[in-house]
């Protein structure tokens, strides 16, 4: 260590030699013990500076730019694929309804239209019910 | 690796001390969006970034929008993180470029109004007040070239250890004394200049 380094670190990190590179802090300490006098003026106007510097308040985040900051960050990702079905689908009810009306009438539809027997005029009378008019009398005005 | 910090803030000097995992453990989580991480990210490095920009921009809101800046860039590469750089280094070197992009910008589109340090001379009342005597030292640290003002900010400001300093520069640790040497015998001469004469 000479003294014109010495004079260089002083200048560049500040009047503590800590601040000074590890490798060459203990060298500078020790050439600073010896000689005390001939540093004393880098000393003296290095430290005037560090407490100038010292001086200088923290800079602090406002809260809203805080705020800011966590909103711009990721966001969670969520479990499955990008396409959601809902557990709920309001129009389950009504499209089995349909789905068994459309059955039903299908069904009829292929059967004799008129028959004797009481259990196909049971059969006539809930589906007459159920689409809101008699499908065999349909068929054959159809047929017509 | 589990290691506990104190969180610096307004609050820092109310007894609040959180545990904090890892730089990388953290920066995983934070980018599966998990909240906590992200909140610990930005309590950590939010100050140093804001005061790093604060420094070289002398512009309170400029500052503020490249932090911003700076955060949204480290969200879109948290995915990626690669732990090659500490996250510290990396994020103040992308706010530091963001400074140099404005601090361009500034002279190409103002280039005769660059602070004039002869103007805002103090008077000898004056530069007994201590909001006087900062005032005049951040004036005259946003009065150096910003490779200056950078090493200056980053080492005897911010307490970043040389090496650290350097790599967030993208310097060698001897480019980065020169800078501090010319940086520090400018300050004092502006210094010495504003203060009164004996």
């Amino acid at each position: 260590m000479t003294e014109d380094r010495l004079i260089e670190l002083i200048e560049s990190w500040g009047a503590d030699p800590s601040a000074f590179p590890q490798a060459e802090r203990g060298a500078a300490r020790a050439l600073l013990a010896a000689h005390p006098e001939r540093f004393a003026t880098a000393i003296a106007e290095a430290r005037a500076l560090d407490a100038a510097l010292a001086q200088m308040p923290d800079v602090f985040p406002p809260p809203a730019l805080t705020a800011a900051l966590i909103a711009s960050a990721p966001k969670p990702k969520r479990a499955g694929g990008a396409l959601r079905v809902p557990k709920f689908a309001p129009w389950a009810p009504a499209s089995g309804a349909a789905a068994l009306a459309a059955g039903l009438f299908m069904g009829l539809m292929a059967a004799p239209s008129a028959s004797a027997d009481s259990e196909t005029d049971d059969v006539q009378a809930l589906l007459e019910e159920a689409i809101g008019y008699d499908p065999a009398a349909m068929s054959e005005g159809i047929a017509e | 690796m589990a290691i506990v910090v104190r969180v610096s803030g307004p609050e820092s000097d109310k007894p609040c001390r959180v545990a904090f995992s890892s730089d990388l453990d953290q920066i995983t989580r934070a980018a599966a969006g998990d909240a906590a991480a992200v909140r610990a990210l930005v309590n950590r490095y939010s100050p140093g970034v804001l005061s790093l920009a604060t420094r070289m921009l002398s512009d309170r809101g400029e500052a503020e929008d490249v932090t911003q800046e700076t955060f949204i860039r480290a969200w879109k590469a948290l995915p990626g993180w690669e732990p090659r750089a500490k996250f510290s280094t990396w994020l103040h070197r992308v706010a530091l470029n963001l400074c140099y992009d404005r601090l361009r910008k500034r002279r190409e589109s103002l280039p005769g109004e660059l602070p004039d340090l002869a103007d805002t001379r103090l008077s000898p009342q004056e530069a007994l007040d201590q909001s006087q005597r900062v005032l005049a030292i951040e004036q005259a640290i946003s009065a150096l070239p910003e490779r200056q003002s950078a090493a200056l900010t980053l080492c005897a400001l911010q307490g970043h250890s040389q090496a650290e300093a350097a790599e967030i520069m993208d310097v060698s640790v001897e480019a980065l004394e020169s800078l501090l040497a010319r940086a520090r015998r400018t300050l004092r001469a502006h210094l010495l200049e504003r203060s009164p004469s004996p």
